[in-house]
């Protein structure tokens, strides 16, 4: 169906693109046939991370709003999954053999709060993942952004979301287990019968392809244009009637429930959840995977995030600095390659060229047929 | 006639600096009004007061009879009032095409602008936008690759895209070539034919080429107003000018 008006050949399906994602998706559905126990789970932990890494990329990368408090969103729809799962142990699985977790009942409590009670039914907890990031982040962003707060100090305020909230986990042991978080967690079931680390796999699989999926077709619309020009010069689109602070809620908030399922997801396969993945540390990895894969790619942040995992997989046998290695990747990125690993790719192969209608010369609307 | 913007008695005040006093105008339909004016005169701040950019502390602004004072920008501009600032102020990372598409007049709502689609009818109007701008053949190159002049013109496309029905221009030819800038005179006087205008300006012969009404401001307030030649002959505006010599020798 070419239609031919001013200057683009609308072709509204985006061929090339849809045929190399087919390509990827085929190559992680085989990838857990040949691989071990251990890097099936590592994979599907690292694709958590990478759709964590996409979600920062949706309002970092597009919108400009630089977040350290992404971990918090993953990590609170963690703490939703993680008190399903640990409300669903067995009796005899659960040490005390009663109905309330056992770091409830170290820290003296008898009585299942109520607002952790409704988590034990599984309809409740999945909508809880992704709720009350979301709910959490729709809060934050409505008064950070309606208040016209900007650019670095947005990002000074996550900073501090992400340390204060640290702190009130750790101090609220009798209900979030403190430092050491929710652990001995029971695995996910499907109707009585447990899901094994290949049923996850493909959840997780599907639920990153989602996300980018979702992603991209936010981005290239009228709605993606708007967050890059809000990037670019946000007072400017203002002045021409769009509503910026709405926008920024919006993403924003979108962001925080990706970021949050993908949290829940995690707890089944980690077994455990606690404050380390509120803090500030995971937060700028999450920061480091959008900005090392390629700001406002997408595909960049999920790539380099599992990259990024297999790197410090292996450097972690040779030595315990690894850090100091992804710091200094880091920073040759940032020197050298300010718009990551995705910009060295040919430009034919970039995320606009791919799904932008093929060019043609302009042409009045009268000449054109239909 | 109803004046389709009536600004009454305005006054802005910055941190005790007081930039409008009291100032007055009317813009009819289809007219073109010049605002000249020294450098500090308060013809930038009074364009932002109309839009709600900067807060007014007394007075009060009208558009088509509708009290429009100290509301938000973006209300503003969905009301109908288009505003072009002085340094060219678009999208560098966008091409032209996208840069018109987002100031498309339509609902700018975010459900809106995630379905909304290419239609016949937009890309009518972006070519007929496109045309008027002379800017057909950079259509899909990026707005960074373009020479200054352009770049002011694809703001001048971005603010006819809205259809207001009045066009705020704030230096539409500062830094263009005496070419580019009788263009952009015919540019306006096109709009003109459909929209209210309101031109900032200083290049005399520029005003001189467009003007139908020119209004003086002058610390904050209005000197005076007329035709070019009316202005030109007023004794306070010549001394205004005076040692600037700009009203005497465009003379």
């Amino acid at each position: 169906m070419a239609n031919a008006v001013l200057g683009y050949k609308q072709s509204t399906f985006p061929t090339k693109l849809v045929i190399i994602s087919l390509i990827g998706l085929l190559i992680f559905a085989v990838l857990p046939f040949v691989l071990g126990t251990f890097q099936l789970s590592f994979l599907s932990k690292l694709m958590l991370f990478g759709t964590l890494a996409v979600s920062l990329d949706l309002v970092w990368g597009f919108t400009g709003i630089l977040s350290f408090a992404h971990g918090v969103f993953f990590t609170l729809g963690g703490y939703a999954s993680a008190y399903y799962l640990k409300l669903n142990l067995s009796a005899a699985a659960n040490t005390y053999g009663v109905d309330i977790p056992d770091f409830m009942v170290w820290n003296g409590l008898e009585v299942l709060p109520w607002f952790i009670a409704p988590l034990k039914y599984f309809p409740i907890a999945l909508l809880a993942t992704v709720a009350v990031p979301a709910l959490f982040a729709y809060i934050i962003g409505y008064f950070i952004f309606r208040s016209k707060v900007s650019g670095v100090y947005i990002t000074i305020i996550t900073l501090a979301i992400a340390s204060a909230l640290t702190t009130f986990f750790v101090s609220q042991q009798a209900y979030t287990g403190g430092t050491n978080g929710i652990t001995d967690v029971s695995s996910l079931s499907f109707f009585g019968s447990e899901i094994p680390p290949i049923g996850l796999y493909f959840i997780i699989l599907a639920y990153a392809a989602f996300v980018l999926a979702l992603s991209w077709w936010l981005t290239q619309s009228n709605f993606g244009l708007v967050l890059r020009s809000i990037n670019e010069n946000e007072k400017r689109i203002a002045f021409l009637g769009y509503d910026v602070a709405q926008y920024k809620i919006f993403i924003w908030t979108l962001s925080a429930a990706m970021a949050g399922m993908a949290g829940g997801l995690f707890v089944p396969l980690n077994r455990f959840i606690s404050p380390v993945y509120l803090a500030v540390a995971f937060g700028t990895q999450v920061v480091i995977w959008v900005a090392i894969g390629g700001r406002g790619t997408l595909i960049g942040p999920f790539i380099a995030a599992i990259l990024l995992g297999q790197f410090q997989n292996y450097a972690d046998r040779v030595t315990q600095d690894w850090q100091l290695i992804v710091g200094i990747l880091l920073l040759v990125v940032v020197l050298f390659i300010p718009n990551g690993l995705m910009s060295l790719l040919p430009e034919r192969f970039s995320l606009a060229n791919l799904s932008k209608p093929t060019r043609i010369s302009p042409r009045a609307p009268s000449e054109q047929k239909s | 006639m109803d004046a389709v913007l009536s600004v009454k008695d305005l006054n802005v005040v910055f941190s005790g600096f007081k930039a409008l006093k009291g100032v007055n105008l009317e813009v009819y339909d289809n007219e073109i009004v010049t605002i000249i004016g020294p450098n500090g005169a308060g013809k930038s701040t009074l364009l932002d007061a109309i839009v709600g950019k900067s807060p007014v502390a007394s007075g009060h602004v009208f558009y088509q009879g509708k009290e429009i004072t100290n509301r938000s920008p973006h209300q503003v501009a969905r009301m109908g009032v288009g505003r072009k600032f002085q340094n060219p102020n678009v999208y560098n990372q966008l091409t032209v095409f996208d840069n018109i598409l987002l100031a498309l007049k339509g609902s700018h709502g975010i459900l809106a602008s995630i379905t909304a689609k290419l239609t016949k009818a937009k890309k009518g109007r972006i070519y007929d936008v496109l045309e008027r701008t002379t800017l057909l053949d950079q259509a899909f190159e990026q707005v960074d690759s373009l020479s200054h002049g352009q770049k002011q013109w694809v703001e001048i496309g971005m603010v006819l895209a809205q259809d207001p029905s009045i066009v705020l221009l704030d230096e539409p030819t500062a830094g263009m070539t005496a070419k580019e800038t009788r263009m952009t005179g015919e540019i306006i006087k096109s709009i003109a034919q459909t929209h209210s205008v309101v031109v900032i300006e200083h290049d005399m012969e520029f005003v001189k080429q467009i003007a139908e009404r020119i209004v003086v401001l002058h610390q904050g307030s209005v000197l005076a107003e007329g035709s070019v030649e009316e202005v030109q002959s007023n004794r306070e505006v010549i001394e205004v000018y005076l040692g600037r010599e700009a009203i005497s020798t465009a003379a």
